[in-house]
């Protein structure tokens, strides 16, 4: 079990994480899902011990990471972001390696072997790592990281830069290791969170946006009901639909078709199913329909939604924050130039007495020398 | 550390770099060899090892040390060895013994040329050893500064090229002041060539190796937070 509480960490100008706190259960598959620069490699490296947390803690099966470092990272296999390796050393010398490194002593060679085959890595064993191809690199990573039977796998975008038949079997290879190991897995494709992990979470921005599963979150998300009608439309009617139908919120355009044929995104509100209706109409209008479906909002949708409303409101504070800071300093410079000029009266009258002063003196002097 | 250790090892002659360390060796070598020996007639190799600690080491240290730690911050496996249970303090040491392993390495080949001279006239063996020692503090100093220089940058050439410069600057500072003398590695190599041990060399060179152990040691853990 995995416990992140409050954990936040600062870098001089930026907050890079901002007060997230989850648990991870046992034999758990969880995506980190965000865009680039969200914060989801700084809090996976904060995770595995690669970087402290400003503030926080951070418990791995009952071991603190910044107290009992080397029992807690006893419990993880890491793949960085990037999947770095030691290219100069072959396969096996490089599992090997990573076995050394975890401490792991008895059965080396077994325990090698085994991650050697469970990542299908058993035909380039005695490769050079520099001499394979991207998504062998990407396997040797994820053989490094579960060498040893770590209780938690965590990887940093174990899916960048392969092409789909890649991808579909490190995906795969993913999914087996879920049977045994909780995941942790990050990364900003959302069909791979969707089709692999059990539970999301979307983090933007220093921070978490949305913890669910997939499919709640796709619900959660869904405000308006979507109707895709691919339609021949020869008078040009599609432009009054919304005048007859006053149901429809808004008909937009989404693809023209070589054959003279267009897709529309027709919306209304949610309780509003049009299909029927538009089936009912649209031959009345002169328009033929060639293909009519209810739109899916996928989990695109609901993260685009999640990070965007999310973003908004941050920026929102902020400038609210920032028309703040400026406010409280104008009134700051507006008191002290009250002040400075109170000061310069106050100087102002004080020469004005020393004058008068120095003026009577002048009198008495004048008046005394006529004496 | 003995896993990082023997790794380090490996890569030193995976990568052309353990065989241009043993070529530059030999070659500045050969040459003290002819000028402090053969051409002179002497049979004495004292002079051999200290020329040889002076401007081989300069070339030889930076090379080795250089990618100690740049190169794996450069290409991210920092994060392998960082997030293993590994402690810092073994990773440093570990590289740091394969470092000085290869130079011990160096060292051995060097051997052929006491048994070129046993033909002619045997020089002692006990002082050639006395050398030798003096050889491996030095480097042991040297490694260890270029080592923590390594651990300052993620450029290999800006981590051999500072090197360099910090072993060389200190060839000049006594023009300065006399007292500047002390911060040259070779002011702790004064006794060697004539066979002797003296207390005071062998700790200061040990000490300014530890000093920089230490110093990786604490950049490597401060790396965690400040990063």
């Amino acid at each position: 079990m995995i416990e992140v509480k409050n954990v936040t960490k600062k870098y001089p100008n930026v907050m890079a994480v901002d007060n997230i706190s989850f648990e991870v259960k046992d034999g758990e598959v969880v995506g980190f899902l965000g865009p680039n620069g969200a914060g989801k490699s700084t809090t996976m490296n904060m995770i595995t011990g690669f970087i402290e947390p400003t503030k926080g803690q951070i418990i791995i099966n009952g071991y603190d990471i910044s107290k009992k470092p080397k029992k807690a990272k006893k419990q993880i296999g890491y793949m960085p972001e990037g999947v770095p390796l030691y290219t100069e050393l072959t396969v096996k010398e490089f599992v090997t390696y990573m076995a050394e490194l975890k401490l792991v002593k008895k059965g080396k060679k077994e325990i090698v072997e085994k991650a050697i085959n469970e990542t299908g890595l058993k035909e380039v064993e005695n490769k050079l790592i520099r001499n394979l191809s991207r998504g062998y690199k990407q396997r040797v990573g994820l053989a490094g990281a579960l060498v040893g039977d770590p209780a938690v796998i965590i990887l940093d975008e174990p899916t960048v830069g392969l092409d789909p038949k890649q991808i579909t079997e490190i995906r795969n290879l993913i999914k087996e290791l879920g049977k045994k190991h909780t995941v942790i897995l990050s990364s900003h494709i959302l069909s791979e969170v969707s089709q692999i992990c059990e539970r999301v979470i979307i983090i933007n921005r220093g921070k978490i946006v949305a913890v669910d599963t997939p499919e709640n979150l796709e619900t959660k998300t869904k405000e308006k009901n979507t109707i895709l009608v691919t339609v021949e439309d020869v008078k040009g009617n599609m432009s009054t639909l919304q005048e007859k139908v006053p149901e429809i919120e808004e008909v937009k355009l989404v693809k023209d078709n070589e054959d003279y044929t267009k897709q529309y995104a027709i919306t209304s509100a949610q309780e509003f199913d049009l299909r029927k209706k538009l089936f009912d109409i649209l031959p009345k209008e002169e328009i033929t329909i060639f293909e009519l479906k209810k739109g899916e909002t996928t989990l695109e949708d609901a993260f685009l939604k999640l990070v965007d409303t999310n973003s908004q409101e941050q920026l929102e504070e902020q400038q609210q924050e920032e028309l703040q800071k400026t406010k409280a300093k104008e009134e700051k410079k507006k008191q002290k130039q009250e002040k400075k000029e109170i000061k310069i009266e106050a100087k102002k009258e004080k020469n004005n007495k020393e004058e008068k002063k120095e003026s009577k003196k002048a009198e008495k002097k004048d008046k005394g020398g006529e004496k | 550390m003995w896993a990082v250790y023997k790794k380090e090892l490996k890569s030193y002659f995976l990568s052309p770099i353990g065989y241009i360390t043993i070529g530059l060796f030999l070659l500045v070598f050969s040459l003290f060899f002819y000028l402090t020996t053969v051409s002179v007639g002497a049979y004495d190799m004292g002079n051999l090892y200290f020329n040889t600690a002076r401007y081989g080491l300069l070339i030889m240290v930076p090379i080795i040390t250089m990618r100690t730690f740049a190169e794996e911050r450069k290409n991210g496996t920092e994060q392998l060895l960082l997030t293993s249970p590994r402690s810092i303090t073994g990773i440093v040491l570990g590289k740091f013994f394969a470092a000085v392993t290869l130079i011990l390495i160096t060292l051995a080949f060097s051997f052929v040329y006491y048994i070129i001279l046993c033909f002619f006239k045997a020089p002692n063996l006990a002082s050639t050893l006395v050398s030798m020692l003096g050889f491996l503090l030095v480097a042991m100093a040297a490694i260890g500064l270029g080592m923590f220089i390594s651990s300052l940058t993620e450029n290999q050439v800006i981590a051999a090229i500072i090197t360099i410069i910090l072993l060389v600057v200190p060839w000049f500072l006594p023009n300065i002041d006399e007292s500047f003398a002390m911060v040259d590695l070779m002011s702790s190599y004064q006794k060697f060539p004539a066979g002797l041990i003296s207390v005071a060399e062998v700790t200061n060179l040990l000490a300014f190796a530890i000093m920089f152990i230490l110093f990786t040691i604490i950049v490597m853990q401060r790396r965690k937070s400040v990063k």
